[in-house]
């Protein structure tokens, strides 16, 4: 459905989409997963028709994005970031013009615009000015007019941002029941959605694809490491007796304040290494104010994965 | 084509639902009352060659009224979508990039003609009122709508244009305000110079003179050079929007 190949987009002096390559096929669910700035909506206006790349090339439906620009528009619906509407139109007049504006009329018309309305919910607010609508049905009439079409891809930029989780599961739910019909690709920089509703994931990072697979595998990738933070006082060669603990991978000193000092230790997956500190401490004689076991944040997996993934290169 | 049509009853609606139509009107009406009564009031002191038609487009305020009107109906037009990203909507939607551009240049030229209705209002009024004691030259009358509406097509390009330039809807009103004004003082020029420059330079700006367009058919006669004159410009004007807001697509 989707094929992209050494796609480049060089953006005011710098390059935004660094020669990515993927493939998406027929009725699969993709997400983009990636830190704000990371190049996916970049990536997602190419495939659009709504920027050309740099360089290297990209197909939807068997249409270059560039040269068969329309063709490619008419089987794309594309929900951008921000979700842009006309504030001074209303939902029902906003859905019905942008359905003819991709060429439908009558009958299927009215039909497809309450269909959509169904589906995203947003049939209670047709008739009010979409300027005063809140983000969460904003979001979904932006939603309702990327499926109003039926366009066999769907392209959507951060779909659930700004919905509350009541929403954000409704949009989960009706992304995953739309079926084999319908091939997504969905960005995010939400973890657990990815693990929600997508068949694979493709991560980016400073415009490069850091990694591809399926949820689950690269969940697993992800849980590799986690962070435990540790404010203590007292004598000793901290960093040597902390890094011979079970499961301590690293620990390295931040700063202090008072003569606390703290320290960030990298922790294996799946071992709750806190046990073990708090003994240390103890027999050390060391007094804590500060133990606290985080996961990382999805920026430190990128960085992780960035140095992991170069250094296999 | 019928893409089109859907792009320009959404750009009619947005100016009647927005107030903005209905303040320019108001402006206008206003100050075409106002350029009304100057010629009343000079017909009513002496008798003059002119007619109630020519003095009504030679009075100050007319003048005032023409050079708002422009910024107020264009300015909108591509700098709030772009402020508003609903261009990237747009145009990731199958239409062409001539069919917004012409959508939006051809529904402020209509609301442009809407705007003149009050003042011929004015004309069939006076005629009523007086029972045809005020002679209003219907030839007058003709050419007066037809060069108005020639240079209206002329400004509103270039409004189109500048508004085509900028996300922000002053920037664009200044700069076709600007280029509006530009065009119309080279006009003005010759008239405070006078004749101390030769006549063929005097002839060469008074081509592009509107206030010398505005007397020449006022009086009713219909000179085809000024509004070749107006339309090749308004076109290439557009042609220009048109480069654009497809540079978008092109640019690497």
């Amino acid at each position: 459905m989707i094929e992209v190949q050494d796609l480049t987009k060089q953006y005011a002096g710098r390059t935004a989409v660094d020669h990515i390559s993927f493939k998406v096929e027929p009725g699969e669910i993709v997400g983009f997963l990636g830190p704000n700035g990371a190049g996916k909506s970049t990536t997602m206006r190419m495939l659009s028709g709504y920027m050309p790349p740099s360089s290297g090339r990209a197909s939807v439906n068997g249409h270059d994005v560039f040269q068969a620009s329309m063709e490619v528009r008419r089987s794309v619906g594309y929900m951008p970031e921000m979700a842009p509407l006309y504030t001074d139109m209303r939902v029902k007049e906003y859905l019905r013009f942008r359905a003819e504006l991709k060429g439908l009329s009558g009958k299927t018309l009215r039909q497809r615009v309450g269909d959509v309305m169904d589906q995203c919910a947003i049939t209670d607010v047709r008739r009010r000015l979409i300027g005063n609508l809140s983000k969460g049905y904003r979001q979904r009439v932006a939603l309702a007019d990327a499926l109003v079409h039926q366009p066999p891809l769907l392209i959507l930029d951060e779909p659930t941002n700004g919905l509350d989780p009541v929403q954000i599961r409704h949009v989960r739910e009706l992304l995953k029941n739309l079926g084999p019909k319908h091939t997504i690709l969905l960005s995010t920089h939400i973890l657990q959605e990815v693990e929600a509703i997508c068949d694979r994931v493709i991560m980016i990072h400073q415009g490069k694809i850091r990694a591809m697979d399926t949820p689950d595998n690269l969940t697993r990738k992800l849980r590799a490491a986690s962070i435990v933070q540790l404010e203590l006082q007292g004598k000793g060669d901290f960093v040597t007796l902390l890094e011979a603990l079970p499961g301590v991978r690293k620990a390295t000193e931040e700063g202090g304040q008072d003569g606390w000092i703290l320290f960030s230790l990298r922790v294996e997956a799946r071992h709750d290494a806190r046990e073990a500190i708090m003994d240390l401490c103890l027999r050390e004689k060391w007094k804590i104010r500060e133990l606290h076991w985080q996961l990382p944040s999805l920026e430190d997996v990128f960085v992780e994965l960035a140095t992991t993934e170069s250094a296999k290169a | 084509m019928r893409i089109f049509w859907v792009l320009f009853k959404k750009e009619l609606r947005a100016f009647f639902v927005s107030p903005v139509a209905y303040i320019v009107l108001a402006l206008v009406m206003v100050l075409s009352g106002f350029s009304f009564r100057a010629a009343l009031s000079v017909l009513e002191s002496a008798p003059s060659e002119g007619s109630i038609v020519t003095w009504t487009f030679h009075a100050m305020w007319f003048w005032l009224s023409y050079f708002f009107i422009f910024p107020l109906l264009t300015m909108r037009l591509f700098a709030e979508e772009k402020k508003m990203g609903t261009l990237e909507t747009l145009f990731t939607a199958p239409v062409h990039a001539w069919q917004v551009v012409w959508s939006k240049y051809l529904a402020a030229v209509f609301v442009y003609c809407v705007l003149w209705i009050p003042s011929y209002l004015n004309f069939r009024f006076v005629d009523w009122i007086t029972v045809g004691q005020v002679e209003v030259p219907a030839g007058a009358l003709k050419g007066s709508y037809l060069i108005l509406l020639a240079m209206g097509l002329f400004n509103l390009a270039i409004g189109c244009f500048a508004s085509s330039l900028t996300s922000n809807q002053i920037i664009a009103a200044v700069i076709s305000f600007t280029i509006s004004l530009l065009h119309f003082l080279a006009g003005l020029f010759i008239m405070v110079v006078g004749r101390r420059v030769s006549e063929t330079f005097v002839d060469i700006i008074n081509y592009f003179a509107s206030m010398e367009h505005i007397r020449i058919f006022t009086s009713g006669l219909i000179d085809t050079r000024p509004l070749v004159y107006y339309t090749s410009f308004a076109l290439l004007f557009i042609a220009l929007t048109h480069q654009v807001v497809e540079f978008r697509r092109w640019r690497p």
